[in-house]
C-alpha cells in the first residue's frame, strides 16, 4: 500500500480540496450515507416511532406493514424504532473507540518516531503485544471479571486501535522524520516535541484521518460481533448485533427480523469504507482510481 | 568504422492528454557511434528514448516514424516489441537504486532475458550471465551470480543494469543519465564502460544528458533539445566548438558559469569562526548475531580545519566519503564521537539554552533538494521566519513580517511570495525561498549541502551569482559541500578533499583543483567533465 | 536467514510472556474473592476453601503467576470447576473444531482471494476489474455472523440441504465432520476474501509502478511475464502483512460463528465459560488464543524474510 504517498503531498487550497471532493463518487455517497445515519442516530434521542421498551405482545411477529416498515420483533416492538437506537450504541461504540486509539495511539506513534532507539523498540514492543489480544478476546477477560455491557465493548475496541493508530502515525512520521524540512527546523534549534506538533502532525493528518474511518467501520463491525454474543450492549438498549442474536432463534418463522439489522450494519459500514476511500482520493489525486 | 544507419527518427511528435511534450523530432544514429540528446528538464529528451521503446506512458500519443531495420516501431505490435527489446534495443535508466527488482539475484536478472530471447538452458544462460558480468566489471570472486541487488552499490547496480541491456549485443543501446544519480569517479567508470562496448560491439548508442561535459568526452552527433523542440543538431565537436546556436551557447555558458565576485581576492580574516578539532564519528557496528556486533564504523576520521569570517570553503569528495556526517556535525544535528567543534568559541557538542540559540542564529544550512526542504502545509511567510524563534526576544508579527521582507529582497524575491505555498515556485525559486530562510537571523556561516546540483544549468548559474552577492554584501562565511568541482571552482576561496572520513588536502580553490597533490584529490579532478579542456584535446586530436 | 529467525524468536518469547502476564493480571484484578465469586454466594466456606486452595489463592502474586506459568508449560491448565475435569481435556476437545474451521476458512479465503486479485489487477482499469470491486466493497462490510445467518436459512431452512448447526464429531468419520464444518467456513472466509483481494490487488498495481518493472520490459518480457515473474512477490510481501493480522480477526470470527452454528469449539466453551464464571477455563483459552495469534505471526515474519531476501541479510 503506497500510503506514503498521502504523506506531505503538495499543498492545496480548500477550494481545490472541494472542488475534488465534489466530483468524487464513493466520496459523496459515503458521506451522504454516513450522515444519514449520524441524523437518524440523533434524532432517536427525541423521537422514534414507537416506544421500545414497551412490549406489545398482541403485535409480535408482525410482518413489513404501513405502520411498522420493518414488521416488528418477538416482542412486539418495531424493529424501525430499534434499528434507529441501534445507530446510536454502535455509533457512539465506535466513535468512542476510535478516539480513544487516537488520543493514545498517535502520541505513542509521534513519540517512538521522534526518539527512535530503545524507547521505539519498547514502545513498539508493547504494541505488539496488545495487537495479539483481539478485541473479542479483550471483550471475554473484561465480560469475565466485570460482567456485560456495553462499556466492556468500547474498552475493548479501543484497545485494539491503540497499537492500530500507534503504528500508523509512527510509520508515517518515520518517513516525514528524514525530510529536509525536518533538518532545517532541527537545524534552526527546534524541540523534538514542537517539531512534530508544527511539522509532522500536519502532514500526516491526511492519513490519520483515513485510518480513522476505516477503525471506524471496524468498529461498528466489531461491536455488532460482540453485542451478538452478549458481550456488547445489554437489554434493554438495543443494539444491531443483538437484535441479530434474537433473530437468531427467530429465524424459521420470521427471518425478516433478521433483515433490517443486517441490512443496516453493512450500510453503515459500506457508507464509511467508501468515506474512506474517497478521502484518500481528494485529499491524494494522485492515486486516484487506483484503489 | 561502419556507418550504417540502425535507428531513424523522422518528424515524431507526442502528446500527453492535452500537452504537447514533442514536436517534429528528427534524429539519425549509426552504429558504433554516440549520439547525444542534450537538453534541461523537462525537454522531452527521456520521452524520445520511452517512445523509442515503446514503453510511455499511458495516455501518451506518439505520431511519425521511427525507422529500426526496416520497419517503423510506432506501428509495431506489442508482440513485435518484445522481441526487439532486450534484444535488438536495450535500455538503461537513470536510477540504479531501484532499477533491480530487489527479491531477484542478479544473475538471475541478467540471465532472464538470455533464456527468454534464446531460449538457453539455464545453465548456458548462467555461464554467459557469468561471462558479461566479468565484462561490466563485476569478477565473479566478489560478485557471484546469487548476490541480491541490495548488496551492491549504485555504481555496482547501474554496472547490472548495462550487463542486463547489453546481454544480447544489442544493435541499439539507450541509456537515459546512466550517471546523473553517481558522483563523478564512478560516472566516468560507467561512461568508459558504455564506450568500450560501443567501440568493441558497434552498437549505436543514445547516450541522454543534461551535462554538457559528459556529452562533449562522449558524443560523435549531439541533438540539442528544449521544450520538445529540437534547437540545433549535428557533430558534436563543431556544436559545442562553435556554439552558433545561441540557446547551445546559453547552455555551455551557464554550466562553465563563474559569478562575478568581488570578493574572491579577499584575503584569509585573522579569527577563526567555525573551529574542528579532531572532530570524529563513529556509527556503532550492525548487530551481526544475537550478541556480536561488527566493528563500528568511523564516517569521519579526525577532522581538523577552520574557516575564518566571511571565508568561503569547499568540501568535495565522492559519495559516501563522510562529508555529510561532517555537516551534520557542524550544525549540531548529530554529536561527535570524539573531537571538538566550535563556533566562535562556543563548543556546539555543550552549548545549552541560550548559549545554543545564539549558535543557531550564527549557522544556518541550505539543502540540495528544493522540493523536499520545506514543509508544503506552510507559506513562505512562516517557513522563512522559521529560524527567527532562535531570537532571545521573540519578534512581534510585524517585526516578523519586515524581516521575511528584507530577506525575500535579498535573495531577488517580491513581497507577493509572502502567503503563498512552496508547491507554487520552481526549482530555482524555492532554492532562493532557503537562502532567504538560511539569512533571516543574520547568520556568519552557512553550510550548503549540495546547493546546486538539483537545478538545471541555467538556474544553478543564477543561484551561484546569488550566493557570490551574499557574500560580498553579508560577509557571511560559506561551507560548500559538494561533489561537482565547478561549483567549487565558482565559488570558494579554499577547497578541502575529503576520502573516507579524512580531510586529505586543504588549500587556495585554484592551486587544488589545478594540481591535486594526493590520489584521492587526483581521481576527483580527472574524472570531473570539462567542457572546455575536452573540445579543446577533441579538437586537437582531429586535427 | 537464521540468525533473524533466532532473533525473531528471542522477541516472539518475551512477547508471549509479556501477554501471559498481561492475561494474569487481568483475571487477578476480580473483585473480591475469585473463590467466592466463581461459586456464588450460597456455597460453603469450606467450598470456597477448597477453591481458593486449588487457585492457590493464598500465596504471593508472583509466586502464583510463576506456578501458572510452569504448569502451562507442562501443559496442566488447571481444572475446570464447572466441567470438573481438566482444563487441558477440554481445550483438546474443542480445539478439534476451533483450528479445522480456522484453516479451512484461511484456505478458501487465499484461494479465492489471491486469483481474484491477480486478475483484476492484470485488467486494471476495465468494467471487469471495477464491478468486482464494487463486489468486493460489499464483501468486506458484510458482518460475517449475518453472513452465517443468512446461509443457515437459505441452504439449511429453505433447501434443507444440510443441517443447520451441530457438530458429528470427528469419530463418525471425516465426512460428515467436514461437511458440517463447510457453511461456517464459507461465511468465515467471505469478508476476509474480500479484504485480502483488494489487497493483493493495490499491491500489485503499486509494484507495478515500479522502476524494476520497466527494467523487466526493457528486456522485452511481455506484460503477462513480468507480472507473475517480477511483480507478483514483491506484492507478497504487504499481502503476508494482511494475512497475519487476518488470523487474529479470523480466530475472533471462529469464536462468533461458533455460536451461530452451535458448533462445540473453543468458542463456545469460553462462553459458556463466561456465564459460569469459570475463570480458569477463560485464562486458560484466552492465553492459548493469544499465543496462537502470536505464534502465526512470527511464522508471518519468517514467510517475510523468505520473499524479502533484503530481510533475511538486515543485521539490525
Amino acid at each position: 500500500m503506497s500510503d506514503a504517498n498521502l504523506l506531505a503531498t503538495e499543498h492545496d487550497d480548500f477550494a481545490q480540496l472541494v472542488r475534488r471532493a465534489l466530483r468524487n463518487r464513493s466520496f459523496l455517497v459515503g458521506l451522504c450515507i454516513t450522515l444519514a445515519i449520524v441524523a437518524i442516530a440523533l434524532v432517536s434521542f427525541v423521537w422514534t416511532p414507537y416506544d421500545v421498551t414497551k412490549l406489545v405482545i398482541s403485535d409480535r411477529l408482525k410482518a413489513p406493514s404501513l405502520d411498522h416498515w420493518f414488521g416488528t420483533d418477538h416482542f412486539g416492538r418495531d424493529i424501525v424504532s430499534m434499528i434507529m437506537e441501534g445507530a446510536r450504541n454502535s455509533i457512539a461504540v465506535a466513535f468512542v473507540a476510535v478516539a480513544i486509539g487516537i488520543i493514545i495511539g498517535v502520541p505513542v506513534g509521534c513519540l517512538a518516531a521522534a526518539k527512535q532507539g530503545i524507547i521505539d523498540e519498547a514502545l513498539m514492543r508493547g504494541s505488539d503485544i496488545i495487537f495479539a489480544f483481539p478485541a473479542l478476546l479483550s471483550a471475554v477477560m473484561i465480560t469475565a471479571i466485570f460482567g456485560p455491557g456495553a462499556l466492556n465493548a468500547i474498552i475493548a475496541i479501543g484497545i485494539f486501535n491503540i497499537p492500530v493508530f500507534a503504528r500508523v502515525a509512527r510509520g508515517a512520521a518515520l518517513s516525514i522524520w528524514p525530510r529536509e524540512f525536518i533538518l532545517a527546523a532541527r537545524a534552526s534549534g527546534k524541540t523534538d516535541a514542537r517539531i512534530t506538533l508544527e511539522h509532522v502532525l500536519p502532514n500526516i493528518a491526511n492519513l490519520l484521518l483515513v485510518q480513522g474511518t476505516i477503525q471506524f467501520s471496524l468498529g461498528i463491525l466489531a461491536e455488532a460481533g460482540l453485542s451478538y454474543v452478549g458481550l456488547g450492549a445489554q437489554p434493554p438498549n438495543p443494539s444491531w448485533g443483538r437484535m441479530l442474536s434474537e433473530a437468531q432463534t427467530m429465524i424459521a418463522i420470521a427471518p425478516q427480523m433478521a433483515i433490517a439489522p443486517g441490512v443496516a450494519i453493512i450500510v453503515t459500514v459500506l457508507g464509511l469504507n467508501l468515506l474512506g476511500d474517497g478521502l484518500r482520493d481528494v485529499l491524494d489525486p494522485k492515486l486516484r482510481g487506483d484503489r | 568504422m561502419s556507418k550504417h544507419t540502425i535507428l531513424k527518427i523522422t518528424g515524431l511528435d507526442l502528446d500527453i492528454g492535452d500537452k504537447s511534450i514533442l514536436r517534429d523530432i528528427n534524429l539519425t544514429v549509426h552504429a558504433g557511434t554516440v549520439h547525444a540528446i542534450v537538453g534541461e528538464s523537462g525537454s522531452g529528451k527521456s520521452m524520445t528514448a520511452l517512445a523509442t521503446m515503446r514503453l510511455l506512458p499511458n495516455g501518451a500519443k506518439p505520431s511519425g516514424e521511427i525507422q529500426f531495420q526496416g520497419r517503423n516501431l510506432l506501428e509495431a505490435s506489442e508482440p513485435d516489441m518484445c522481441v526487439l527489446r532486450g534484444d535488438d534495443i536495450g535500455m538503461v535508466f537513470q536510477e540504479p537504486m531501484t532499477a533491480l527488482n530487489p527479491v531477484k539475484t542478479i544473475g538471475e536478472q541478467v540471465a532472464e532475458g538470455i533464456r527468454w530471447h534464446e531460449g538457453a538452458s539455464r545453465m548456458d544462460a548462467n555461464d554467459r550471465a557469468r561471462r558479461l558480468l566479468d565484462r561490466v566489471g563485476l569478477p565473479e570472486k566478489k560478485f557471484a551470480l546469487t548476490r541480491y541487488p541490495h548488496e551492491l552499490s549504485g555504481g555496482q547496480r547501474q554496472r547490472v543494469v548495462i550487463a542486463i541491456a547489453c546481454a544480447l549485443k544489442p544493435k541499439l543501446l539507450i541509456a537515459d543519465e546512466p550517471t546523473t544519480a553517481l558522483d563523478v569517479v564512478l560516472q566516468k567508470q560507467i561512461l568508459d564502460l558504455l564506450r568500450s562496448l560501443v567501440e568493441e560491439d558497434g552498437m549505436g548508442l543514445i547516450l541522454i544528458s543534461h551535462d554538457l561535459g559528459v556529452v562533449a568526452d562522449m558524443a560523435d552527433n549531439i541533438t540539442v533539445l528544449r521544450n520538445g523542440l529540437i534547437q540545433e543538431s549535428g557533430k558534436a565537436v563543431d556544436v559545442l566548438h562553435y556554439q552558433s546556436h545561441r540557446y547551445t551557447r546559453q547552455l555551455a555558458e551557464a554550466s562553465t558559469h563563474v559569478p562575478a565576485w568581488a570578493n574572491r581576492k579577499a584575503a584569509s580574516g585573522e579569527t577563526p569562526l567555525l573551529v574542528l578539532d579532531k572532530a570524529t564519528k563513529d556509527y556503532p557496528g550492525r548487530r551481526t548475531g544475537l550478541f556480536s556486533k561488527s566493528a563500528p564504523f568511523r564516517a569521519v576520521d579526525a577532522v581538523s580545519f577552520s574557516v575564518t569570517a566571511g571565508r568561503s570553503v569547499g568540501l568535495v569528495g565522492r559519495s559516501g566519503c563522510g562529508k555529510s556526517t561532517l555537516a551534520r556535525m557542524i550544525l549540531a544535528l548529530d554529536q561527535p564521537t570524539s573531537g571538538a567543534i566550535s563556533l566562535h568559541g562556543i563548543d556546539t557538542a555543550t552549548a545549552r539554552g541560550p548559549q545554543m540559540e545564539s549558535l543557531r542564529r550564527d549557522m544556518q544550512v541550505v539543502f540540495q533538494d528544493p522540493y523536499g526542504s520545506f514543509n508544503p502545509r506552510r507559506t513562505v511567510e512562516w517557513i522563512i521566519s522559521e529560524p527567527l524563534h532562535t531570537l532571545p526576544d521573540a519578534p512581534s508579527r510585524l517585526e516578523r513580517r519586515e524581516r521575511v521582507l528584507e530577506a525575500l529582497h535579498e535573495v531577488g524575491m517580491t513581497k507577493d511570495a509572502l502567503s503563498r505555498y512552496p508547491h507554487e515556485f520552481s526549482g530555482g525559486q524555492r532554492q532562493r525561498l532557503a537562502i532567504a530562510r538560511a539569512i533571516i537571523t543574520r547568520p556568519k556561516l552557512i553550510v550548503a549541502d549540495e546547493p546546486v546540483s538539483a537545478l538545471d544549468v541555467s538556474i544553478r548559474a543564477q543561484i551561484l551569482d546569488l550566493f557570490a552577492t551574499l557574500n560580498d554584501h553579508l560577509k557571511i562565511a560559506f561551507l560548500f559541500i559538494t561533489h561537482d568541482l565547478a561549483v567549487a571552482r565558482a565559488i570558494t576561496h579554499e577547497v578541502m578533499v575529503m576520502d573516507e572520513g579524512k580531510i586529505v588536502e586543504h588549500g587556495p580553490a585554484g592551486e587544488v583543483l589545478r594540481h591535486p597533490e594526493t590520489a584521492a584529490a587526483r581521481a576527483l579532478v580527472d574524472a570531473a567533465p570539462d567542457l572546455q579542456r575536452t573540445i579543446a584535446t577533441r579538437l586537437a586530436a582531429a586535427n | 536467514m537464521l540468525a533473524y529467525a533466532a532473533r525473531r524468536l528471542t522477541a516472539v518469547l518475551i512477547t508471549l510472556l509479556a501477554a501471559s502476564l498481561i492475561v494474569f493480571a487481568v483475571l487477578q484484578i476480580v473483585p473480591g474473592d475469585p473463590a467466592r465469586l466463581m461459586l456464588g454466594i450460597n456455597a460453603t466456606q469450606d467450598a470456597v476453601e477448597n477453591l481458593r486452595q486449588q487457585l492457590r489463592l493464598d500465596d504471593p502474586l508472583h509466586i502464583r503467576y510463576l506456578t501458572w506459568l510452569a504448569d502451562m508449560a507442562r501443559g496442566d491448565f488447571g481444572n475446570s470447576y464447572t466441567y470438573s475435569v481438566p482444563v487441558r481435556e477440554l481445550i483438546n476437545e474443542r480445539i478439534m473444531v476451533s483450528v479445522p474451521l480456522a484453516l479451512m476458512a484461511l484456505f478458501l479465503s487465499t484461494c479465492v482471494a489471491i486469483p481474484v486479485g491477480i486478475f483484476t489487477a492484470s485488467r486494471h482499469g476495465t468494467a471487469t476489474d471495477t464491478a468486482t470491486m464494487a463486489v468486493t466493497q460489499f464483501g468486506i462490510a458484510i458482518p460475517n455472523f449475518w453472513f452465517a445467518l443468512l446461509l443457515v436459512y437459505i441452504f439449511a431452512i429453505t433447501l434443507r440441504w444440510v443441517p443447520a448447526g451441530g457438530f458429528p464429531g470427528w469419530q463418525a468419520g471425516a465426512g460428515p465432520a467436514v461437511q458440517s464444518l463447510i457453511l461456517p467456513s464459507i461465511a468465515l472466509a467471505l469478508p476476509q476474501a474480500a479484504i485480502l483481494s483488494r489487497i493483493t490487488r493495490s499491491a500489485l498495481l503499486d509494484t507495478l509502478r515500479e522502476d524494476y518493472i520497466r527494467t523487466a520490459r526493457a528486456k522485452g518480457l511481455p506484460a503477462g511475464r513480468v507480472l507473475w515473474h517480477h511483480a507478483l512477490r514483491n506484492a507478497l510481501i504487504p499481502v503476508l502483512t494482511i494475512l497475519g493480522l487476518q488470523f487474529a480477526f479470523l480466530l475472533a470470527g471462529t469464536i462468533i460463528i461458533e455460536n451461530v452454528f452451535y458448533l462445540p469449539g473453543l468458542g463456545r466453551l469460553v462462553f459458556q465459560a463466561i456465564q459460569q464464571l469459570d475463570l480458569i477455563v477463560v485464562q486458560s483459552v484466552v492465553t492459548l488464543l493469544v499465543a496462537a495469534v502470536i505464534t502465526v505471526n512470527f511464522l508471518v515474519d519468517l514467510a517475510y524474510a523468505w520473499a524479502d531476501p533484503r530481510l533475511r541479510s538486515q543485521k539490525r
